[in-house]
């Protein structure tokens, strides 16, 4: 279970996040909308720890990840893998080294081992041939495939965020991300991987998620279903999400 | 290691060969108004050994290598690769912070020994071939200005200014903010906070080891 209790951050003498209150089940998955600089990204790095609030407590199984030390937040991240929004792969890597990055990093493994997880994933994201590419070398899609490669290779977190997965990408590619996003938490809730999206581009949203946030100005104006979303009254939010209305 | 030492050894080459040239130009024609130009090997010696060669190879070390570690760290901050090891629970100072720190304390003074040498040469090339003066008489007067004070003073600077422009310019990497223009911030301000730095610990230093080496001014 995640908690977020009135959770407040300014940023450049800006209020991000207005004492925002919500919880989701690791099993979840959820959409966070919003416009630009709404603070949408701010929650997921908030709720790896990565950054912290100027008020308010982040719950994670119970556990306040606002005074944890960063020793023992590396031990709730891995909860969760992140893909942001441009794939944030290392540069200087292949996309083979990228994907098995972390397995290298804890030493665990033979190099066999290691190579045959590499292939494995990158065959399930569907560029099993772009192993000896570097990630110049890669469109925007391929890049956010590999990500989300990479994150399944670290580890079987027990929900996935996606930081804007869509975003800059043509609508075929988008939907090929938005189905891979739904193969990896297929499943019957309580026993998949749950997934948080942030995006504004909704009719993706729509595609993956069940449960609907809608942040204005630093607050949470919406918390539903996707029935309750395309039945809202509110003329600013209809706007909004007008792309699924037609 | 390849990219700081390596990848440096040509500015380092330039930089030093034009600098010995410069230095003995200028003091060869002081020491010629007074009749002394046979002692140019002695002043070029001493100064390039003890100070200009560290100095002035740190600041075009800065300026190439400080400024690349603070760009590449504050690039990797801007787009989440520093975020990516955190999730992974790998520490971000361990794994970019602690190499680039030892390779440069480590490179920097291998090429301060290499830059000096070429200085040297260069100043060579003036005392021989302009101001015609005996090069075995250069090169005995350097071998002189060669002892243990003076190597010691030239190996010890290089060492902490390798390690202070690390720190700097990593520190500034991974506090980049606000996309290209707070990558633009980070890396100038790397630049000019190790130039800055340079240059007053050689004062200090030079007095520390004063007192150590027992040299008195």
């Amino acid at each position: 279970m995640i908690e977020f209790q009135n959770v407040s951050l300014m940023y450049n003498q800006h209020r991000v996040l207005d004492e925002i209150s919500f919880c989701m089940d690791f099993s979840e998955k959820i959409a966070i909308l919003g416009g630009s600089g709404e603070g949408k990204t701010t929650i997921l790095k908030l709720m790896l720890g990565l950054i912290h609030p100027d008020s308010g407590r982040i719950l994670i199984n119970n556990q306040d990840i606002t005074v944890l030390p960063e020793p023992a937040l590396r031990d709730l991240r891995i909860y969760f893998s992140i893909v942001f929004q441009e794939g944030a792969l290392f540069d200087s890597l292949s996309v083979g080294e990228n994907v098995a990055f972390y397995l290298r990093e804890r030493g665990e493994f033979s190099e066999s081992d290691i190579e045959k997880t590499v292939r494995t994933f990158l065959r399930k994201v569907g560029i099993e041939e772009a192993i000896d590419l570097m990630p110049e070398e890669l469109s925007g899609g391929m890049q956010r495939r590999v990500a989300i490669a990479r994150s399944l290779a670290a580890h079987q977190p027990k929900m996935m965020l996606y930081d804007e997965p869509t975003t800059g990408l043509d609508p075929i590619t988008g939907d090929t991300i938005c189905a891979l996003m739904n193969e990896l938490s297929a499943g019957a809730p309580q026993q998949r991987s749950g997934l948080a999206i942030v995006t504004h581009d909704v009719p993706a949203a729509a595609s993956v998620a069940e449960r609907f946030l809608y942040l204005r100005q630093g607050a949470i104006f919406f918390d539903g279903t996707l029935e309750a979303l395309k039945n809202t009254d509110d003329p600013g939010l209809r706007k909004f999400i007008e792309d699924i209305l037609i | 290691m390849d990219y700081i030492g390596a990848g440096s050894f040509f500015i380092v080459f330039l930089v030093s060969l034009f600098i010995g040239m410069a230095l003995s130009l200028q003091i060869s024609t002081e020491l010629a108004s007074l009749g002394l130009k046979m002692y140019t090997g002695k002043i070029v010696g001493i100064s390039i050994i003890r100070e200009i060669g560290p100095v002035a190879i740190a600041l075009s070390f800065a300026g190439r290598v400080g400024s690349g570690m603070a760009s590449e760290i504050g690039a990797m901050v801007i787009g989440h690769q520093v975020d990516i090891l955190r999730v992974y629970g790998i520490d971000p100072v361990k794994k970019l912070v602690t190499p680039r720190i030892v390779s440069a304390a480590i490179m920097l003074p291998v090429l301060t020994i290499i830059g000096d040498a070429v200085a040297l040469f260069g100043g060579a090339y003036i005392v021989i071939f302009v101001s015609q003066e005996s090069g075995s008489f250069y090169w005995s007067q350097i071998r002189a200005a060669m002892n243990f004070p003076n190597i010691i003073s030239g190996i010890v600077k290089p060492f902490v200014f390798g390690y202070l422009i690390a720190c700097i310019s990593c520190y500034l990497g991974l506090s980049t903010k606000g996309g290209a223009i707070g990558l633009r911030r980070a890396t100038t301000t790397a630049v000019v906070l190790s130039t800055i730095m340079i240059i007053i610990s050689d004062f200090f230093m030079t007095q520390i080891l004063f007192m150590i080496l027992g040299m008195k001014a």
